[in-house]
């Protein structure tokens, strides 16, 4: 529970709330409803919380500095809302920064994605002078770069037109697919993105 | 990871690193050149002296006028000896015994000219006497008392008083063979006793005449009814002369000595004192650039706060982003270190041909505390550095 007006969420007033690997939430709320708090209670940024929250059987409060680098490098990936990329840094070695942590994926295959997404003429720009689409773009194949059991995207999609995400969707969930990771996407509105498997109202 | 350097480095201000760079490498030379030059003086210092032969150190109370007129006692008190004594630099400790009877010495036949003089006598134990001879011992049958007179006596009467009056010089062999008479007088007319005495060295140590122990014991027996004085001169061996307390101690007790024996003592102490002056500056030195060290790593740190968050939100552990600071530390210090010793080597380098200047043999190689010194700080400003860098990423990281 928040300490925000949380009246009829789905989420903040259960009692308690399964997610489970393998299924894609989408959690759809208006502005402040507590959509990135959500995630990242769960990714381990926001700790203001009332309740228990639990990752596998661990409590998140009691989970060190060490295992929560070991989760957000192999079990937990976020895409921010913030994106987080590094201005300085070409929008390769934005993605590469993560993946260099884990080497998932290789190079050809990270070209191949931003080929998927139109960003392909773009890696070798700063990543600052990308448009925030653009941005977007890169911080979803960066969070593609590492395994993960769960992926949280938080409206990474807010500034893609209609066809680019729902390619990038496509391509999410793919990924979440090859790995049996579930996704918990959020977003301001009704997303009509396909094959979600549950949807909770914020 | 080159990523994580490329921005975290980016972050930092060149100026005050340099400063903090140039202001530890500055103190360090200041304190490693201090050091090295402290050891050299040192070595020159006890190589002038023979380490075999420890320093024999005759001291004595200052004469004031209250001496002159009777009010207080020239001796060392029973207390006084045993304080000396105390002394870390005393190893040992011998006061004087004098005669308590009156003492004449004259010569009779035709050989030499006549003379008679009233004498005084002390007595020290053997080992602080620098003089070894066979004749040296006291044999109440035989009736020959043995005496040592300082070489100082000897080099007056040769050099200063024989030629101004016309007389002969006299060689230390011929004076020993002469022969004289020696008196103690004992209380009441006509309690005497002649004895032959005998000159069997000249000491260049003490500057008394002296007499065998057992001689002097038993003859204060015999004829002793002096009231007994506090011995006037203290002898205390210290293997250390150099050492700057002998001196400090002498002063604070208004002792006196032949000061010329505590040269070095004495030279110790202004060196000590430049010497800690010296490392006292470079400690400033050191602690201030030590603090802008800190401190500009702090700010790096903090100006690099978001980026930090940002990384450990991406699962950089704090460990890990610490990493290209504490590199970055590494190598000013192993910098600072390499210079510093460099710089020392060279200035050691010019000592010493200014030394050999001075026919001083001292050494060009650096001594070894010299790199322990190095080593032991830089250890201790890296361990501290590092200490504040993971502590302040640890703060920005979950």
């Amino acid at each position: 529970m928040l300490e925000q007006d949380t009246s009829g969420s789905e989420v903040w007033e259960a009692d308690s709330i399964l997610l489970e690997q393998g299924k894609s939430y989408v959690v759809e709320a208006p502005s402040g409803r507590g959509k990135t708090s959500l995630l990242s209670v769960i990714y381990g940024i926001r700790t203001d919380y009332q309740g228990l929250v639990f990752f596998d059987d661990r409590d998140l409060v009691s989970l060190r500095s060490k295992e929560w680098s070991q989760i957000r490098k192999n079990r937990l990936s976020f895409i921010f809302q913030g994106l987080e990329l590094f201005d300085d840094l070409t929008a390769l070695e934005n993605i590469r920064l993560k993946n260099r942590i884990t080497t998932y994926h290789t190079d050809e295959r990270i070209k191949e994605m931003a080929l998927m997404l139109g960003i392909d003429p773009f890696l070798n720009r700063k990543a600052g002078i990308l448009s925030f689409g653009q941005q977007q773009r890169v911080a979803i194949i960066r969070a593609l770069c590492q395994p993960f059991d769960f992926l949280l995207a938080d409206e990474c999609f807010s500034h893609m037109d209609r066809d680019n995400s729902l390619t990038a969707y496509q391509l999410i969930r793919a990924e979440c697919e090859a790995r049996n990771a579930g996704l918990i996407l959020t977003s301001l509105n009704e997303t009509g993105l396909p094959n979600t498997d549950v949807s909770l109202k914020l | 990871m080159r990523l994580l350097y490329q921005i975290l480095w980016k972050d930092h201000s060149r100026t005050h690193l340099l400063g903090a760079f140039l202001g530890t490498l500055a103190g360090f030379v200041l304190l490693l050149a201090g050091i090295q030059f402290y050891m050299d003086i040192k070595s020159v210092l006890s190589e002038n002296r023979d380490l075999l032969d420890p320093e024999y150190i005759v001291i004595n109370k200052k004469v004031n006028i209250g001496n002159t007129l009777g009010l207080s006692g020239g001796g060392f008190t029973e207390e006084e000896i045993a304080e000396i004594e105390a002394q870390p630099f005393a190893d040992q400790v011998a006061a004087f015994n004098s005669n308590e009877f009156p003492v004449q010495a004259y010569t009779e036949g035709d050989q030499v000219p006549n003379f008679i003089t009233d004498l005084f006598f002390e007595a020290i134990p053997d080992e602080y006497i620098d003089v070894k001879s066979e004749d040296w011992q006291w044999d109440p049958e035989e009736g020959t008392i043995p005496v040592i007179i300082p070489q100082d006596y000897l080099n007056l009467y040769n050099f200063g008083f024989a030629p101004s009056q016309g007389l002969p010089q006299i060689p230390k062999g011929v004076l020993s063979m002469i022969n004289f008479k020696i008196r103690l007088q004992g209380q009441g007319r006509g309690n005497y006793d002649d004895y032959n005495g005998r000159i069997v060295g000249f000491s260049n140590r003490v500057s008394s005449i002296l007499v065998p122990v057992d001689f002097l014991e038993w003859a204060n027996d015999k004829y002793g009814y002096f009231k007994k004085n506090d011995p006037a001169q203290v002898i205390l061996v210290s293997k250390d002369p150099t050492d700057p307390s002998i001196i400090r101690f002498l002063e604070e007790r208004g002792y006196d000595t032949i000061r010329e024996k505590l040269k070095s003592s004495r030279m110790n102490i202004i060196l000590k004192f430049v010497i800690s002056f010296l490392v006292l500056v470079a400690a400033i030195i050191i602690g201030l650039a030590f603090l802008v060290f800190l401190l500009s790593l702090q700010l790096m740190i903090s100006r690099s706060a978001d980026k930090i968050r940002r990384l450990n939100k991406l699962g950089f552990h704090y460990r890990e982003i610490s990493r290209p600071y504490i590199l970055l530390l590494m190598l000013l210090m192993a910098g600072i270190t390499g210079l510093s010793l460099l710089l020392t080597y060279l200035l050691a380098g010019q000592l010493q041909q200014r030394a050999e200047a001075w026919s001083l043999n001292i050494s060009s190689s650096l001594h070894g505390i010299i790199y322990g010194t190095a080593l032991g700080l830089i250890l201790l400003i890296s361990l501290a550095n590092i200490t504040a860098i993971l502590i302040s990423t640890k703060k920005l990281c979950k």
